[in-house]
C-alpha cells in the first residue's frame, strides 16, 4: 500500500509543479510511398498517415484522462523527406510540404516534422533541391516542421551545405516576415541528428527505425525547481549543511520519478495502438509558463544572473543528473534526452537576455555541456546570411568535437533591431533579440565551402 | 475441525501490543493468517485473523485475551468466520484511483467525499486523513472496477468539489505506483 506522503508528493508534482508528459510523438515510415509522380506519392503519404495516426490524438486523450495526467502534444515525426522525395524537385517538395500539412491538420496532431534531409557528408540533386523548397515549404503550411543534419562526429561537417543554409535560414525568414519570421522557428539544423528524437523542430523518423514507433518526451523543470526550493527550505530549516553532490541526487530521484510518468502513459498508449513503444527522452524542455524554467534552475542553483560564471558549470551537473535519473526509469532511452536552454521558450532566459545578462557567446558555451544548442534564439533581421551560417558552424564544431547533438534554430527577425521584443505566442514564446557581435567578419570562412574533416577520434573501427 | 477467527483489538498505543496479542493465539495453537493494524492519536487498532486446528470456542480465545496482563485497556471483539474461501490477495484492483481532497476544515467533509464515492458505486479501500492547521486532506485509494464511465464521474467529482470548496484530484493508482516504486 502506498504511503500518504508519497501519494501528496506526486499530486504535488501533477498539480502544483507543471508535471506533464511533454510529447507522445509517432514516428512513421514513408518510405515505400514514393511514386512515379508527386500527386500520387501525396496521396500515398496522407492516407499512410491517416491510417497510421487516425485515432492517435483520441488515444493519447483517453490514456491522458484515465491516468490523470496532463499529455500536452501529440505529434507525428516521418523518414526524413529528401529520402521520400528522391528524385523530385523544388515544387514537387513544396507540395510535399502542403500534403503533410493536410495529413496533420486531418488528423488532429499539434505539428508533424520529419521535412528534413541527412547531407553531413555530401549533397544530392534532390538534397539541393529539398533545400531550395525549404522557404515555401514552411511559409506555405502551418504544422510542419523542418530539420537538415549537416555535420557528425563521423563525417565531419558540410560546409557547402551550411554556406546554403545561412541564405535559407534567412529566406525562410522573409518568407514568414508577416509573422516576424516565425517560419524560422520551425527550422533546425543538426550535428548528430538522433532518429528517434520526439522534441520539435527537430524530430524525424530515422531510416533505422521499424514502420511505425511511438517515442515519449518527458519534461518537467517546473517539478525539479519545486524540489531543489523544498530540499534548500528544509536544510535551511534544520541549520544542516547543504552541498552539490547531495543536490545532484534529488534532481535525479526527482527526474527518475518524472520519467516514469513519461514511460507508463507510452507503454499504454503503444498498447492500445499496438505500436512499438520506442524510447523515452528524458530531456528537460521549459515552456513560457511561469514556474517552467531551466533558467530558474540556475538561478536556485547558484547563480543571481543567468549567463553569470558557473551557468555552464550548473547547466553541465543538472544535464548529468537529469540523464542518471533518467535513465533508471526507463527500459529505452534515445533521443537527446537532456536540458534544452531554448531562450524564446524559457520565460527566465528570455528576460536575462533582455538585461543583457545572457549574450550569444556564453549561451554557445553553455551548450558544449548540455543538450541541443543554440535553440530558438531571435537575432536582428540585418544579420547576413554568412555570419548565420558561420553562428552554425560553431555550434556544429561543439557537437561534432564532442560527440554529442547540437542543433542550431536561430531567428533573423526582419526589420527588428537587438534589443526589440519578439513574441510568437503559445509554446513558442517570446523574447527580445539577441545582439550579434562581430557581424559580417566571417564571409571569407563561409567561402571556403567544401567539408570539415571529421575529428581524429572518429576512426575508432 | 480447523476453525477461523477475527479479532479486533483496540488500546492506547505502548511498545508490546502486538506481541502480546500473538502470543495469546500461539499458545492456544492458533496459527495467524492477516494481521493489520493502525495508530491514530495515541491509540492501536489491530484487525487479524487466527486460525486453529482444535474446535476452538469464540468464548475461550476471547477469554485468554482478557487475560492479558496489560498496562493499558483493551476492548476485543471475536468472532467466528468461515474458515473459506480464503482472502483475497492483496493488490491493486485493474481499475485502482486515487482520490486526494484537500480543503478548509469544516464538518461533515468525510462524510461527504464517501457519500459521493458510495453513490457512484466506488468502493473505498484505504482512507487516510490529516488535518495540518485549518486544511483538511483526505487520500482514498479506491476500486472503480464498477464504475463504468470514470470520465462521467470525474465531471461530477469536479461539481462536488466546487460545491464544497474542496480541491480534489482523481488519479489512477498506476501513476503514484511508478514514481514511488521501483518494479513496474
Amino acid at each position: 500500500m502506498l504511503r500518504s506522503d508519497q501519494i501528496l508528493s506526486t499530486v504535488e508534482m501533477i498539480q502544483k509543479e507543471n508535471l506533464d508528459v511533454r510529447t507522445v510523438t509517432m514516428g512513421i515510415n514513408l518510405l515505400d510511398c514514393r511514386t512515379a509522380n508527386v500527386q500520387h506519392t501525396c496521396r500515398n503519404i496522407e492516407e499512410r498517415i491517416r491510417d497510421k495516426a487516425g485515432s492517435f490524438v483520441e488515444t493519447c486523450n483517453l490514456v491522458s484522462r484515465r491516468l490523470g495526467i496532463p499529455v500536452v502534444n501529440k505529434r507525428i515525426s516521418i523518414t526524413p523527406i529528401a529520402f521520400v522525395g528522391a528524385g523530385f524537385d523544388r515544387d514537387g517538395f513544396v507540395e510535399l510540404a502542403r500534403c503533410l500539412d493536410r495529413a496533420a491538420i486531418s488528423v488532429g496532431v499539434d505539428i508533424l516534422g520529419g521535412f528534413s534531409a541527412q547531407v553531413e557528408k555530401g549533397m544530392t540533386a534532390t538534397d539541393r533541391e529539398f533545400i531550395l523548397a525549404l522557404p515555401e515549404a514552411l511559409a506555405v503550411s502551418d504544422k510542419v516542421c523542418a530539420s537538415i543534419n549537416i555535420a557528425s562526429s563521423q563525417k565531419g561537417i558540410n560546409m557547402d551545405a551550411l554556406a546554403m543554409l545561412g541564405r535559407t535560414v534567412k529566406d525562410i525568414a522573409i518568407r514568414t516576415s508577416h509573422q516576424n519570421g516565425f517560419g524560422a522557428a520551425k527550422f533546425v539544423v543538426f550535428c548528430n541528428q538522433p532518429g528517434d528524437n520526439p522534441f520539435m523542430a527537430g524530430a524525424i523518423h530515422g531510416l533505422e527505425e521499424a514502420d511505425t514507433v511511438l517515442n515519449i518526451g518527458v519534461s518537467g523543470p517546473g517539478v525539479v525547481a519545486r524540489a531543489l526550493e523544498r530540499l534548500i527550505n528544509n536544510r535551511k530549516g534544520n541549520g544542516s549543511r547543504l552541498r552539490l553532490d547531495e543536490i545532484a541526487e534529488e534532481i535525479k530521484q526527482t527526474t527518475f520519478r518524472v520519467t516514469r510518468c513519461g514511460e507508463l502513459v507510452g507503454r499504454q498508449v503503444s498498447e492500445i495502438l499496438g505500436v512499438s513503444f520506442g524510447v523515452v527522452d528524458l530531456s528537460l524542455a521549459p515552456t513560457p509558463t511561469i514556474g517552467d524554467s531551466v533558467g530558474e534552475i540556475l538561478q536556485i542553483l547558484g547563480v543571481d544572473a543567468i549567463g553569470a560564471p558557473g551557468s555552464t558549470a550548473i547547466l553541465a551537473m543538472l544535464n548529468d543528473a537529469v540523464k542518471k535519473g533518467g535513465l533508471f526509469a526507463s527500459k529505452t532511452v534515445g533521443g537527446l534526452s537532456g536540458a534544452f536552454i531554448p531562450v524564446m521558450e524559457d520565460a527566465l532566459l528570455a528576460e536575462a537576455v533582455g538585461r543583457d545578462e545572457l549574450c550569444l557567446e556564453k549561451l554557445e558555451a553553455m551548450t558544449c555541456v548540455c543538450s541541443v544548442g543554440l535553440d530558438m534564439v531571435a537575432i536582428p533581421g540585418s544579420v547576413d546570411a554568412d555570419t548565420i551560417a558561420a553562428i552554425i558552424a560553431d555550434e556544429m564544431a561543439i557537437g561534432m568535437i564532442n560527440n554529442k547533438t547540437t542543433a542550431a534554430r536561430i531567428i533573423p527577425v526582419p526589420g527588428k533591431k537587438a534589443g526589440e521584443m519578439v513574441s510568437f505566442g503559445g509554446l513558442f514564446g517570446s523574447s527580445p533579440i539577441m545582439p550579434v557581435r562581430n557581424v559580417g567578419k566571417s564571409s571569407r570562412f563561409i567561402g571556403w565551402g567544401g567539408r570539415m574533416p571529421a575529428p581524429i577520434h572518429s576512426f575508432k573501427n | 475441525m480447523s476453525r477461523q477467527f477475527i479479532i479486533s483489538v483496540l488500546s492506547e498505543d505502548r511498545p508490546g501490543i502486538i506481541a502480546d496479542i500473538t502470543g495469546a493465539v500461539y499458545e492456544l495453537g492458533g496459527d495467524l493468517a492477516e494481521l493489520n493494524q493502525s495508530i491514530l492519536c495515541g491509540y492501536l487498532t489491530m484487525i487479524l485473523v487466527a486460525a486453529f486446528d482444535t474446535a476452538m470456542a469464540a468464548t475461550t480465545l476471547l477469554a485468554r485475551l482478557e487475560a492479558i496482563n496489560s498496562p493499558t485497556r483493551f476492548d476485543f471483539i471475536v468472532r467466528e468466520i468461515e474458515a473459506s474461501p480464503p482472502c483475497p490477495e492483496i493488490g491493486a484492483p485493474a481499475k485502482a484511483y486515487i482520490m486526494t481532497a484537500q480543503g478548509r476544515n469544516k464538518k461533515g467533509l468525510v462524510h461527504g467525499v464517501s457519500s459521493f464515492c458510495y453513490r457512484h458505486n466506488i468502493n473505498i479501500l484505504d482512507l487516510a486523513t490529516t488535518r495540518t492547521g485549518d486544511t483538511y486532506t483526505m487520500i482514498l485509494q479506491l476500486d472503480l472496477t464498477k464504475v463504468t464511465a470514470v470520465a462521467d464521474v470525474r465531471k461530477e467529482l469536479q461539481h462536488f468539489a466546487e460545491q464544497n470548496g474542496l480541491q480534489v484530484l482523481l488519479q489512477h493508482h498506476d501513476l503514484f505506483k511508478v514514481t514511488n516504486e521501483i518494479p513496474f
